[in-house]
C-alpha cells in the first residue's frame, strides 16, 4: 500500500494522538501504529540535497534487511526473528512483535536509484535519498 | 527522568529537561526461561550504548535509555524517539550478581542467571 504525502491532516491527527497519550499516562510504545496500521513507521525530511527517510525497525536481522528503490517509491523489506529454540510455554512474557514485513512509501519526487545510502544504527533503519537530475530545480535564465 | 545520573552526558538546556519530563514510555520486552538464566528482550530503538542504563538491586531490575533526538522536527511524522524506563521485580531464585546486558540493533538483551539452587541439576543413575 502507497501513502502519499500532505502534511496538515497528518498534523492534525499528530495533535489528537498527543492527546491520547496523555489519557493513557505515557504507557505507549514508541511508534504508532493505529495511525498508519503499517510497519514499520517512518519519518521523512526534505532539504535542498535530498530526503531522509528513517524506519523505526529494531532487532531486525540483518541478512533479511532490503531497501530499493524505484521510481519515486522505496520499499523496505525486512523480517524480525524469534529467539531460536526457545518453546513456546517458556515464555513469560510476550509483547515484542515478530514476522516479516514490507512496506512501499511514495515520496512524490523522482529519485535517483545509484546514489541511495542506507545505515541501520540502534534499531533505526536511515536512508538519504537524492531526488532524480529530472526532479532538481534548474535555474531558468531569463531572457530580456 | 530530568534527575536519572547519566555518565559523560551534556549538560541539559532547560527546554531540554522539560521535554524529556514529558516522554518517557515503557518498552516492549519479552521474558522468558532458559535452562540456566531467565532472558529479558526489550526494544529499544534509538538508544547508543552510551545512554543505556541497567541496575539490578536486590529484588528490582530498571532499565533506562536515553536517545538522542534530532534537532529539527521531521516533514512528515510517524515516530517519536522518546526516553525508555522500565522496572522489574525479581524473585530471590535469581542471582542478579550474574547479570549480562547486551545492546544491538535497538534490542536490549539481559540474562539474569537462577540461583544454583533452583538450576536443574543432573543425577548420574548407577545400575547396579
Amino acid at each position: 500500500m502507497e501513502t502519499q504525502w500532505g502534511s496538515n491532516p497528518w498534523r492534525e491527527m499528530r495533535r489528537l494522538q498527543r492527546e491520547m497519550e496523555h489519557l493513557f499516562n505515557d504507557f505507549s510504545p514508541t511508534w504508532r501504529w493505529p495511525l498508519t496500521g503499517e510497519y514499520p513507521p517512518i519519518n521523512l525530511t526534505r532539504d535542498d540535497k535530498g530526503i531522509t527517510l528513517e524506519a523505526l525497525c529494531p532487532g531486525v536481522d540483518r541478512a533479511s534487511l532490503d531497501v530499493s528503490v524505484v521510481g519515486d517509491a522505496v520499499t523496505i523489506r525486512g523480517e524480525r526473528k524469534a529467539e531460536p529454540d526457545v518453546a513456546e510455554e517458556r515464555y513469560h512474557r510476550r509483547e515484542r512483535p515478530i514476522g516479516a514485513f514490507t512496506r512501499t512509501v511514495s515520496v512524490g519526487e523522482p529519485l535517483d536509484q545509484d546514489r541511495t545510502q542506507a545505515t541501520y544504527t540502534s534499531g533505526i533503519l536511515r536512508m538519504q535519498l537524492t531526488r532524480a537530475p529530472e526532479a532538481t530545480p534548474k535555474k531558468i535564465q531569463i531572457q530580456s | 527522568m530530568a534527575t536519572q545520573t547519566m555518565t559523560a552526558a551534556p549538560p541539559a538546556r532547560p527546554r531540554d529537561v522539560a521535554e524529556r519530563a514529558v516522554r518517557t514510555v515503557a518498552p516492549l520486552v519479552d521474558i522468558y526461561e532458559g535452562e540456566k538464566a531467565f532472558v529479558l528482550l526489550a526494544d529499544m530503538p534509538g538508544v547508543a550504548p552510551g545512554g543505556l542504563d541497567v541496575v539490578a538491586e536486590r529484588d528490582t531490575l530498571v532499565i533506562r535509555g536515553r536517545v538522542e533526538r534530532p534537532a529539527t522536527a521531521p516533514d512528515y511524522q510517524e515516530f517519536e524517539l522518546a526516553d525508555y524506563y522500565r522496572a522489574f521485580t525479581l524473585t530471590e531464585d535469581l542471582d542478579t550478581g550474574a547479570t549480562s546486558a547486551t545492546l544491538r540493533d535497538g534490542v536490549l538483551r539481559i540474562e539474569i542467571s537462577k540461583s544454583p539452587r533452583v538450576q536443574p541439576k543432573k543425577i548420574a543413575v548407577r545400575t547396579e
